[in-house]
């Protein structure tokens, strides 16, 4: 069993912490045992930025410095939570002058940040780390005839200092698809188009266009639904996309969703049961 | 020795005589070209003299040769042509005008609306009175801030593949927010000019429908980071106090509830931001049985978190500072929701209550399925 710590930010709260349940239970039977980093906060949503860039890298500098303390490497599910700890970790490991002005300041709490904690995006690290291979053998439930688009998200793939993804061609989700017994639908118009998340709260019109562009296009590809590692593209998807007016709504997936699915735990114990725009493929009364 | 060849589709359109845009295919020696440029000009010397694209400097500066390469904008005379062949693997190489600017004739577009909006936003020096007998004396820390925005040559590359562009026909482009934000922080501009481009990047330039995509820094051949930039605007608005903007009371929200809580709270932005009661939401969770939890919970160590944020607010200026109104609110409502003090006993409160969450979870899972 390998140990990693985990990266919650903001997206598991509200109506989702059983997103994070779901995630610990799917990487637990992949072999991976999440810990929890539970003194880490927010990572500022890429938006206190506006406020002050400093205050960024000094919360997420201790954040990563929490993980280091437990001689723990990081492991975060959000691009937009991971975008923000890796342009710190960026920003720290290429500025002696700024790692030393922050580390004064984390000092007090008895923290250092010294940049030996990789941070992992979950994409990556279950392609790479887990290996699709190890995916496929715990396969239960195969997801024979699922047509599943494959949405990567912007901040895995942009900007190019901290993506984890060939920008212009980003593999792996493919490689997940077909290993769960689905058959994965890519470079449909509008797979890189924003899923506007971040724009809801400044300007809402920009955002209920942004969100249906991926998803008419996954839909006018064949496929029957989306599929994306990101928790904020995937609310997006679900929430936003419910509010835009388009008629025909497409389901959007939560990757270790599909994978708790495909790995034989049921609709509401994967959590695909509760979301707003239904996932037609499953039967809420199948328990297995 | 056969010389290796590369296929470049290129987009054909000469809206004098052409009904509608066709692509026509044409190959290329790949050791007779170091960079896309001289492909392009190796097509119109060697094999159709009638292909259009616009090019000056051939080195980076000018910023006139832009196109579009298999869906993302470059320098035409900044990219290795090697490097695109490795990366077809055979298959064609596309060549295409930028998105979202008026076609001229095939690669070459129009620069006027672009340009146009820089001229809408002001981006320009208004200088401070009264004006110096000699000439400004600017300090070297100074142009050290704006170096970065300053390199822009206006290629329009990141307007080519911006997301915002492309479905808001306000919106000024990623390049203008950069040299607002470059003119901002200019010594020489005078007080009222600054307010003015910063509510015309507003109000004129529409800065708050940028989605944060990134992919405006990405394309960038100059190494500007106009969605950063973005960010700098948008809190030099908050600071000049523009506080009806949606974005501003976003910003107030981030800023006071992770001070409070290390979180932000989802479930309170729809009333924060746009007075909507967020109730039938979460009930639409409720529904489907999923559980809600109303405030983040808190987290351990909150304390040190707080003091780690005020000592960082205290020593660099916030655009937007905390609210601690709002702050004291948000305590009172953890305070309720958890029954604890903020900071003291809430941790192992939460523990409690996080027990009795899946207790009650797998309860209701059981009720559901009828048996065990």
């Amino acid at each position: 069993m390998k140990t990693i710590g985990f990266y919650q930010g903001c997206c598991f709260q509200g109506p989702d912490a059983h997103m994070f349940d779901t995630l610990k239970k799917v990487f637990a039977d992949l072999g991976v045992d999440i810990k929890l980093l539970e003194k880490t906060t927010c990572c500022g949503g890429n938006t206190i930025e506006e406020s002050n860039r400093f205050l960024v890298y000094s919360i997420n500098a201790r954040n990563i410095a929490l993980a280091e303390k437990e001689g723990l490497d990081i492991l975060v599910s959000c691009n937009t939570c991971y975008m923000v700890l890796a342009k710190t970790k960026y920003a720290l490991d290429n500025d002696p002058q700024l790692k030393e002005e922050i580390n004064k300041l984390l000092a007090e709490e008895g923290l250092e940040y010294k940049g030996t904690a990789k941070i992992w995006h979950i994409l990556p690290y279950l392609v790479e780390e887990v290996g699709i291979d190890t995916i496929r053998e715990k396969v239960r439930r195969p997801l024979k005839g699922w047509k599943i688009a494959t949405y990567y998200g912007c901040h895995i793939k942009y900007p190019k200092e901290v993506a984890v993804v060939d920008s212009e061609n980003p593999q792996g989700l493919e490689e997940l698809i077909e290993a769960l017994g689905a058959e994965p639908v890519k470079d449909y118009e509008g797979s890189d188009v924003c899923c506007g998340y971040h724009s809801f709260y400044t300007n809402k019109d920009i955002a209920l266009k942004k969100v249906v562009k991926a998803p008419q296009g996954a839909k006018r590809a064949g496929a029957e639904m989306l599929v994306t590692p990101c928790p904020l593209c995937f609310k997006a998807q679900d929430i936003y996309q419910d509010m835009a007016p388009t008629e025909d709504k497409v389901p959007s997936i939560y990757l270790p969703e599909l994978l708790a699915y495909a790995l034989g735990y049921d609709a509401k114990q994967s959590g695909l049961a509760f979301h707003i725009i239904p996932v037609d493929k499953i039967s809420v009364n199948t328990s297995h | 020795m056969t010389v290796e060849r590369a296929v470049l589709r290129v987009y054909r359109y000469n809206p004098e005589r052409d009904e509608k845009p066709y692509y026509r295919e044409y190959e290329v020696p790949v050791d007779k070209a170091q960079t896309l440029l001289d492909a392009l000009f190796y097509i119109q010397e060697n094999l159709d003299p009638t292909l259009g694209f616009r090019f000056f400097c051939r080195a980076a500066v000018c910023g006139s040769c832009a196109v579009k390469v298999n869906g993302i904008s470059r320098l035409a005379c900044k990219t290795p042509f090697k490097n695109l062949v490795e990366r077809a693997n055979g298959k064609p190489i596309t060549v295409e005008p930028l998105n979202f600017l008026k076609p001229i004739k095939d690669l070459v577009v129009d620069h006027d609306q672009p340009f146009e909006s820089l001229k809408k936003l002001q981006t320009w020096c208004e200088p401070k009175e009264p004006i110096p007998e000699k000439e400004y004396r600017i300090p070297p820390e100074e142009v050290k801030q704006y170096e970065r925005p300053t390199n822009c040559i206006l290629c329009f590359a990141c307007y080519g593949s911006c997301e915002a562009v492309m479905d808001d026909p306000k919106y000024a482009g990623p390049y203008a927010f950069s040299r607002v934000y470059r003119y901002v922080l200019d010594s020489r501009v005078k007080e009222e000019h600054k307010r003015e481009m910063v509510k015309n990047a507003m109000d004129v330039g529409d800065i708050w429908s940028c989605v944060q995509c990134q992919k405006c820094i990405y394309v960038c051949p100059k190494g500007v980071r106009p969605a950063e930039d973005i960010q700098n605007v948008r809190g030099i608005a908050a600071e000049y106090g523009f506080k009806d903007y949606p974005g501003v009371k976003k910003l107030q929200h981030f800023v006071d509830w992770i001070y409070a809580t290390g979180q932000i709270n989802r479930l309170s932005l729809p009333e924060e931001v746009y007075g909507v009661d967020p109730t039938p939401l979460i009930n639409k969770f409720k529904e489907r049985g999923a559980e809600v939890w109303e405030v983040p919970k808190p987290l351990p160590g909150l304390l040190e978190f707080r003091d780690l944020y005020l000592e960082v607010m205290k020593e660099k200026k916030p655009h937007l500072d905390i609210d601690f109104h709002h702050v004291r609110k948000i305590d009172k409502r953890v305070e309720e929701v958890f029954n604890a003090d903020v900071c003291t006993k809430i941790t192992e409160r939460f523990e409690e209550q996080r027990e009795d969450f899946f207790t009650r979870f797998w309860k209701k899972l059981s009720e559901f399925f009828g048996t065990k």
